[in-house]
């Protein structure tokens, strides 16, 4: 639970910390426009290699970005493997015949027990799970132990590769972005930034410093939650729920009777929140003083440039090319 | 000269099972005033009617002449502060700076103010080491410390401190009750909500609640030393006090003792 | 020894890389049965983090902490080789805060969440329920009602009644009395004293009421800063120790005795724990 860690400020040095919020939001914004622009391989390396630098160089913690994307590697599998699938776009990659022969079946079946029994002792499972999804496929195709009751094809066409490719690596970027963003900005920060930069919106007559509110405190409220599902699991845990317990159907249980707690205190805690904000005279819509000043510096204006730049970058090369 | 004027006020939570009931009570400006009753008696209920967070279901209440209603009630609040009995339900803020921050702002201090207050009240409650840590990520006692700074801060007229010491070492609470002395005595008027018997002899005045009902609205001396009232709302008497009676009870008569544990039990 | 300490540090992971020291070289043993202990010391000096030890929710950094016979260590919880559950039946913590501990939609269902799961059958449960709750000065109108909605008193009272109702060996409380009214205050403390000398168990208390502690306590242990600096008799703490510096106070009762004493020239020949002892003691010399 604690491994979550989208939305969640992490105290730390680095330029990415004292940058103006503003930027990052108008940056995140423009950076992620891009990634959904590229159309072509050497922008998304490039754009990849962008990533890892911005990290290095801000100083952040690449594992802790890396355990952020965990909870989406599932998705990510899924729609890869989706598109391997059901996309049969472009040249012909693969073209395997699958065997299936009750030899075949019984390799693919010890396989799948290794693979059962050794995954707790395996540090990346699901780098473990991939490796032995792929493995059985492999297995399938290549060996013909016996005769085979049937066979089946497994096509795999090129756009089916670089399309998957593609959503993988911009889903990955724009989380990677974002979790950036809320890890290097402090809530209070970045709700001043937000309601900042929605601001022309009032021209439309939209409650722009509401909103911001709105948006920061749903975001602080993420972390909020897990600390409560925390709670909830020390007290279940000292009261003798065994979370160590590895059997799947107590795990589900444990997480329904982690569910309904949950939805009670947190309408219990916004309700409170709310009150504790109200006694203490905020009033919705009321102007305020603030502790927190933004200040734009030199970084700032290079963060925008570089982003703008990399913006008319891909635009230009997907128009061009 | 009347701050608080509460008249005829009942509340409930749920209809048939009323909470506060016909409650009558002024409080006037620069007084202590220190509410004690059982568990459940309705104190908390009490605070929250009084700066709006719930409306009263019969009756009014008037903060500094002005009728508590949807319209005056941000006025009011400006007023007065109040320091829930659950710390963790009081916090805003990411950090405890943050969270000492939040009523300046909405009073729209000026930062250069703000700044200072956050320092100055901060280390009054001996707090100042944790500007930067997490509210949620403190002990107890710490918790309620952060707590009252933010409600000290915001220097209102009138404070009510809903056991707000309950969880402070021997010393950090009297370091509170002297800080609450000294405001008291620069006129600031006190509520103070609390379990512990000693704490009340600070006050100008006792008001006992039992069951949603004022039972007893005295002066401290003459609420401390009724048995019958206290005994009634689960409290107790101080020490000394709880001596002599029993003293009295055995039939043990000694002026000189008597005199001197009557003397100590209304200082302390 | 039930619970043994063996110089555990412990760190909260914290806003910056060098964490917050909340546990310092704590080296402790408790017996199973017949203790009863207070726990006292400053705001923020490692209070709570010393008791959650006690039943593995925390676990130490470095050094170890044998729970009945289970060596609770990193390493070990880490990789899930011990079980911790019997080390929860047997250890009861109530915690300081009872919104950290109720969880469930009636009062019924939290106070039974412990016993069910310890495989007491629902019916049994539930009579557990009726008794604990009028146990802790409440009657059995509160089992319908939801935790969240009752005052703060009532709150502390049902997280109670929900540790009582798994009768586990050791009861920890931490700050049990924290919001109680007076006499609500000493009944229960009657009642974890009873439980301690009716069933021979263990009791630990936190607390900062000196009161509590002069009164009850057979072994006090101090903490300051997170270095525990005192474990002993309560009588020796107040009377030849500088608990100043501790932050702590003079109980009551020794506090009139004292001034007694300078004032009146009042000596008692023993030394009276409670009111009804020093009224006793009292009356011996007056008469
Ligand atoms: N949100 C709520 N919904 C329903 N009933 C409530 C709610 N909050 C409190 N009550 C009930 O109202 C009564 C008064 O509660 P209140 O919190 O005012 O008591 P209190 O005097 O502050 O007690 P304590 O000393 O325990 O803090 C109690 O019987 C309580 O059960
Ligand atoms: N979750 C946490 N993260 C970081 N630091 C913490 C956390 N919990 C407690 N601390 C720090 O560890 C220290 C010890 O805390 P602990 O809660 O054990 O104190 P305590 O003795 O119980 O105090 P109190 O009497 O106020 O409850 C405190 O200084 C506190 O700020
Ligand atoms: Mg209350
Ligand atoms: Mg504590």
């Amino acid at each position: 639970m604690k491994n979550i860690v989208i939305g969640r400020f992490v105290p730390g040095k680095g330029f990415l910390y004292r940058m103006d919020p503003r930027t990052k939001i108008i940056s995140l914004v423009l950076l992620m426009a891009s990634a959904f622009v590229i159309r072509n391989f050497t922008a998304m390396f490039m754009a990849i290699g962008f990533m890892a630098l911005l990290l290095v160089a801000g100083r952040i913690n690449i594992f802790r970005v890396l355990s952020g994307l965990r909870p989406l590697m599932y998705l990510l599998a899924f729609t890869f493997i989706f598109q391997l699938l059901f996309n049969t776009q472009g040249d012909l990659v693969v073209a395997w015949t699958l065997h299936y022969s009750p030899l075949n079946i019984l390799m693919v079946t010890a396989l799948v027990m290794l693979w059962f029994f050794t995954k707790r002792h395996v540090k990346f499972k699901f780098f473990f799970f991939l490796a032995t999804l792929v493995g059985a496929v492999a297995l399938v195709a290549n060996l013909r132990l016996g005769p085979a009751f049937a066979t089946g094809t497994l096509d795999i066409y090129e756009s089916a590769l670089t399309t998957g490719f593609f959503i993988v690596m911009r889903l990955m970027i724009i989380v990677t972005l974002s979790t950036v963003l809320t890890l290097t900005t402090k809530p209070t920060d970045l709700n001043l930034g937000l309601e900042s930069v929605m601001s022309p919106l009032k021209v439309f007559r939209i409650r722009t410093e509401e909103m911001a509110m709105i948006i920061s405190i749903s975001l602080r409220y993420i972390p909020t939650l897990l600390d409560e599902a925390n709670k909830i699991m020390l007290a279940q845990a000292s009261r003798g729920v065994d979370f160590s317990e590895g059997k799947f159907k107590a795990k589900i249980m444990q997480i329904v009777s982690l569910l309904v707690p949950m939805f009670i205190i947190s309408f219990k805690r916004s309700d409170e929140l709310a009150n504790a904000m109200e006694a203490r005279s905020f009033v919705p819509g009321q102007p305020r003083t603030r502790l927190h000043q933004l200040t734009w510096g030199l970084a700032d204006t290079a963060a925008l440039v570089v982003s703008l730049l990399a913006l008319t970058a891909v635009i230009t090369t997907r128009v061009v090319m | 000269m009347r701050i608080i004027e509460i008249d005829n006020v009942s509340f409930h939570y749920k209809a048939g099972t009323p909470v506060l009931e016909n409650v009558n009570l002024n409080v006037d400006k620069g007084e202590w005033i220190t509410i004690l009753g059982h568990n459940g008696s309705g104190k908390s209920t009490l605070s929250k009617l009084l700066v709006g967070l719930l409306r009263a279901k019969q009756g009014t209440i008037r903060v500094a002449n002005v009728e508590l209603s949807e319209t005056t009630v941000y006025d009011i609040r400006k007023k007065i502060g109040i320091v829930f009995q659950n710390p963790d339900n009081q916090f805003v803020g990411v950090t405890v700076r943050d969270d000492i921050a939040f009523g300046l702002e909405n009073l729209q201090v000026p930062r250069g103010e703000m700044i200072e207050r956050i320092e100055q009240y901060a280390q009054k409650v001996d707090m100042a080491d944790f500007l930067n840590k997490e509210p949620h990520n403190l002990s107890g006692g710490q918790k309620q410390r952060v707590a009252i700074a933010g409600i000290l801060a915001m220097e209102t007229d009138i404070i009510i401190f809903d056991e707000a010491t309950s969880m402070l070492d021997p010393k950090g609470r009297n370091t509170i009750l002297s800080m609450m002395k000294q405001l008291n005595d620069e006129g600031v008027t006190v509520i103070n909500i609390t379990h512990d018997m000693k704490e009340s002899l600070y006050g100008d005045r006792i008001v006992v609640l039992k069951e949603g009902r004022i039972l007893k609205d005295d002066t401290t001396k003459v609420v401390l030393a009724d048995h019958k009232t206290l005994e009634k709302s689960s409290l107790e008497m101080l020490l000394p006090l709880r001596v002599l009676r029993a003293l009295e009870a055995k039939k043990v008569d000694n002026e000189k003792v008597r005199s001197y544990l009557w003397q100590l039990s209304l200082t302390g | 020894m039930a619970i043994k300490f063996n110089r555990v540090d412990f760190k909260y992971k914290g806003d910056d890389k060098k964490g917050y020291l909340a546990l310092s070289n704590i080296s402790l043993s408790i017996q199973g049965e017949g203790e009863f202990i207070t726990l006292i010391g400053e705001t923020g000096s490692g209070k709570t983090t010393l008791v959650q030890h006690m039943n593995a929710l925390l676990v130490a950094n470095s050094g170890s902490v044998d729970i009945y016979g289970i060596k609770v260590e990193k390493q070990a919880v880490k990789k899930k080789k011990i079980r911790l559950n019997p080390i929860r039946k047997k250890v009861g913590l109530v915690f300081q805060f009872p919104e950290y501990q109720l969880f469930e939609e009636t009062v019924l269902k939290d106070i039974t969440f412990g016993p069910k799961n310890f495989g007491v059958p629902e019916a049994e449960a539930i009579e557990t329920a009726q008794r604990v709750i009028r146990i802790v000065g409440l009657d059995e109108s509160y089992l319908d009602r939801s935790p969240f909605n009752l005052s703060g008193g009532e709150k502390k009272r049902v997280s109670i009644a929900g540790i009582l109702a798994m009768e586990p060996d050791i009861l920890i409380l931490d700050e049990p009395t924290s919001g109680l009214d007076p006499m609500g205050r000493n009944a229960l403390l009657k009642v974890f004293y009873d439980i301690h000398e009716k069933l021979n168990k263990t009791v630990i208390i936190i607390t900062h009421d000196m009161n509590t502690v002069y009164e009850y306590a057979k072994r006090v242990l101090v903490m300051r800063d997170s270095y525990l600096v005192y474990d002993g008799d309560p009588v020796d703490l107040f009377t030849t120790k500088n608990i100043e510096n501790w932050n702590l106070d003079v109980p009551d009762i020794l506090n009139l005795m004292h001034r007694m004493e300078q004032d009146l020239g009042i000596t008692l020949t023993s030394r009276p724990r409670s009111a009804a002892a020093l009224t006793n003691a009292l009356e011996e010399v007056l008469r």
